[in-house]
């Protein structure tokens, strides 16, 4: 399914997001490398509405005057739900650094998320315990458990370094934030988190810290992945997105070999 | 130098040789096979007060060669009846098994023996696979993934799920949890390059008990040193476990003898229907990649190595107190090793004769050989 790219304007300003799909809503929250069309999310966007914003400064958009933090963020994507996905509310997944706005979304504006994602977060690591290897081999092997399923097997070096400088205006250090680790226990949407058993960017104490504060919140590890979990491992990230997604949290019990549509309805 | 009296429980109320697999049960009688569970049993259990430092429990399916399907009930029962003794699982057969199940089963026995467990993590050997019904070109990757699992479910702080190549577990969160920290210590078998290699991996303390020769498990010792160097550690002696079947005897034309007619009843009786099946599997599938299969010497070479052709290999231990302490030495000096794993009941040797070797060894062997 291809994605189509669009622009809207909001009240902070102009946006640009890419869309595909019918069906349920899904808000997908990129990371810090910018937006990269993985193959769960094509394959959600088979049965599901999907919409992937492009954070402002991000991909060759302007930032925009009045969003200068992850708050302000979630507070622009809130009003994208209200007036480019025309929902009351939508099921919310964020990667790395777009985990860290969908938990804001869903501190501050809960009544617009659903369902919540969290992949390999970032904003929750405590201080010094992971740090990106300035070495670029080094760097990737944190990110990338198997890089040979990149496009051309590489992470385009200039991409990283742009997203770099765009992601400094909303997180000018990587420190925890503690505004946000406060205010875990209010967020009431059923999450799943998700991190790769070899993440060498979020620690699982991450994992832990969430499972332990949030209220309604299931933390599953993907096997053999780094923290690019979604192009690590596509399938296992997909299949348990879909599950997630479809069946809340009937996605504990084994269905068995019956579709999936003749579950009966959890959500 | 730590020992470990290790015991296969063979069924040995029969004489009638079969080479099919799985072995038919229809020769197995219960009531003989109660009162060997019982004999063995209590042999393993004198091994505390003999002074022997582990005991070692064992898993074998479909076969008289090894009544321990399950060596958790086993190890349950030898936990209730000592106090000190580290009980080794030499163990669990991970690929073919649940790794929560595992893990649970594991925790329990660490707990109800107040944190003597030594954790035994294995592949399993070929025939094994047949047992189960599981494809033994997986084994690796599930015993790598089943590992990492397992160890999660004994340190996780948190409920926690698990998306995996062969599991999936959506919400965990183990009762009991170990009583050791961070987790009972882990024994995995490292009998080929593979094998070696993925124990340092593991940070896994490694057990050779098959090798066929004492320059080829120096070299599975070597490649195991090197590969947990490359992974940032450095193994001890007390992490290197080498296997050795034993016969004890007050001179050694006895304890040979013993020896000798103990395999030939293994050879004949026990390990007819193991031999079918390994040959099925070791060349009808990719249980071994080429390296390991070339140097693998399987149950049916094993029958036609004699006793002396063992002990001119250095390659067991047989014979008066004082010469199995000098055998002892001998291996220690080339292998350097921590743990030696004491195999006594071979075949049909007479029960009695097995507590009369465990007396000498526990009396004539062991204080010669501690401090090593």
């Amino acid at each position: 399914m291809a994605f189509e790219q669009k622009t809207a304007v909001l009240p902070a300003g102009e946006v640009t997001y890419h869309v595909a799909g019918d069906g349920a809503p899904l808000l997908y929250l990129h990371g810090g490398g910018g937006v990269v069309m993985t193959k769960p999310l094509t394959r959600l966007a088979e049965s599901r509405r999907v919409y992937i914003p492009v954070t402002p400064g991000f991909e060759g958009t302007s930032a925009l005057d009045g969003v200068a933090n992850v708050q302000d963020l979630a507070g622009l994507w809130a009003a994208f739900v209200d007036t480019v996905m025309d929902e009351d509310k939508t099921d919310v997944m964020g990667f790395s650094f777009g985990g860290l706005v969908a938990a804001w979304m869903a501190a501050k504006h809960p009544n617009k998320v659903d369902q919540l994602v969290l992949a390999a977060p970032g904003g929750f690591t405590p201080k010094g315990a992971t740090k990106l290897s300035d070495d670029p081999k080094k760097r990737l092997a944190q990110m990338y458990r198997h890089p040979e399923n990149l496009p051309d097997g590489k992470a385009p070096a200039d991409r990283m370094a742009r997203s770099r400088e765009a992601m400094a205006r909303y997180r000018p250090n990587f420190d925890r934030d503690e505004d946000l680790v406060a205010r875990l226990g209010d967020i009431e949407a059923l999450t799943l988190v998700l991190l790769g058993t070899e993440d060498g960017v979020t620690p699982a104490e991450v994992g832990h810290l969430l499972r332990r504060e949030m209220q309604h919140v299931h933390f599953v590890y993907v096997y053999d992945a780094a923290h690019a979990l979604e192009i690590d491992q596509p399938d296992r990230v997909g299949l348990i997105l879909t599950d997630f997604l479809e069946r809340g949290e009937g996605f504990l019990v084994n269905w068995g070999s019956e579709p999936a549509e003749a579950a009966p309805a959890t959500r | 130098m730590q020992f470990c009296y290790f015991h296969l429980m063979p069924y040995t109320g029969s004489a009638e040789t079969v080479q099919d697999w799985p072995v038919a049960n229809k020769i197995f009688d219960p009531e003989k096979g109660r009162e060997l569970y019982n004999t063995y049993l209590d042999n393993m259990v004198s091994a505390e007060e003999l002074g022997f430092d582990w005991v070692g429990c064992n898993e074998h399916h479909m076969s008289p060669f090894g009544m321990m399907a399950n060596p958790n009930i086993i190890g349950a029962s030898i936990i209730q009846r000592t106090k000190d003794i580290k009980i080794a699982m030499v163990g669990a057969l991970v690929p073919l098994l649940n790794p929560i199940r595992i893990a649970e089963e594991y925790a329990m026995l660490d707990v109800l023996s107040g944190g003597r467990l030594i954790a035994g993590l294995l592949r399993g050997i070929p025939h094994e696979y047949v047992a189960y019904n599981m494809p033994p070109s997986e084994s690796h990757a599930r015993l790598s993934e089943a590992i990492d699992l397992i160890v999660k479910c004994w340190t996780e702080p948190e409920p926690f799920g698990w998306e995996g190549e062969f599991y999936q577990y959506r919400a965990i969160s183990i009762w009991p949890r170990p009583i050791q920290k961070p987790h009972p210590r882990i024994l995995m078998s490292g009998s080929n390059e593979a094998s070696a290699i993925h124990a340092a991996e593991k940070h896994a303390m490694l057990g050779i008990v098959s090798a066929p020769t004492m320059p080829r498990t120096k070299e599975l010792i070597d490649l195991y040193k090197k590969t947990a160097r490359e992974h940032g550690w450095k193994p001890t002696k007390d992490d290197i476990l080498i296997g050795m079947t034993c016969s004890v005897a007050d001179d050694f034309e006895t304890a040979k003898q013993q020896l000798s007619d103990g395999r030939a009843f293994f050879a004949r009786v026990l390990g007819g229907g193991l031999r079918t099946a390994q040959q099925l599997v070791m060349h009808k599938t990719r249980y071994f990649d080429d390296t390991a299969r070339g140097k693998f010497v399987d149950a049916s070479k094993q029958a036609k190595i004699s006793v002396d052709d063992l002990l001119d290999a250095g390659n067991v231990l047989c014979g008066t107190p004082e010469m199995v302490v000098e055998q002892i030495k001998k291996q220690h000096a080339i292998l350097g090793h921590g743990v030696t794993n004491i195999n006594m009941k071979v075949g049909d040797i007479p029960n009695e004769a097995i507590s009369y070797g465990m007396k000498l060894f526990s009396e004539q062997v062991l204080p010669e050989v501690r401090g090593l």
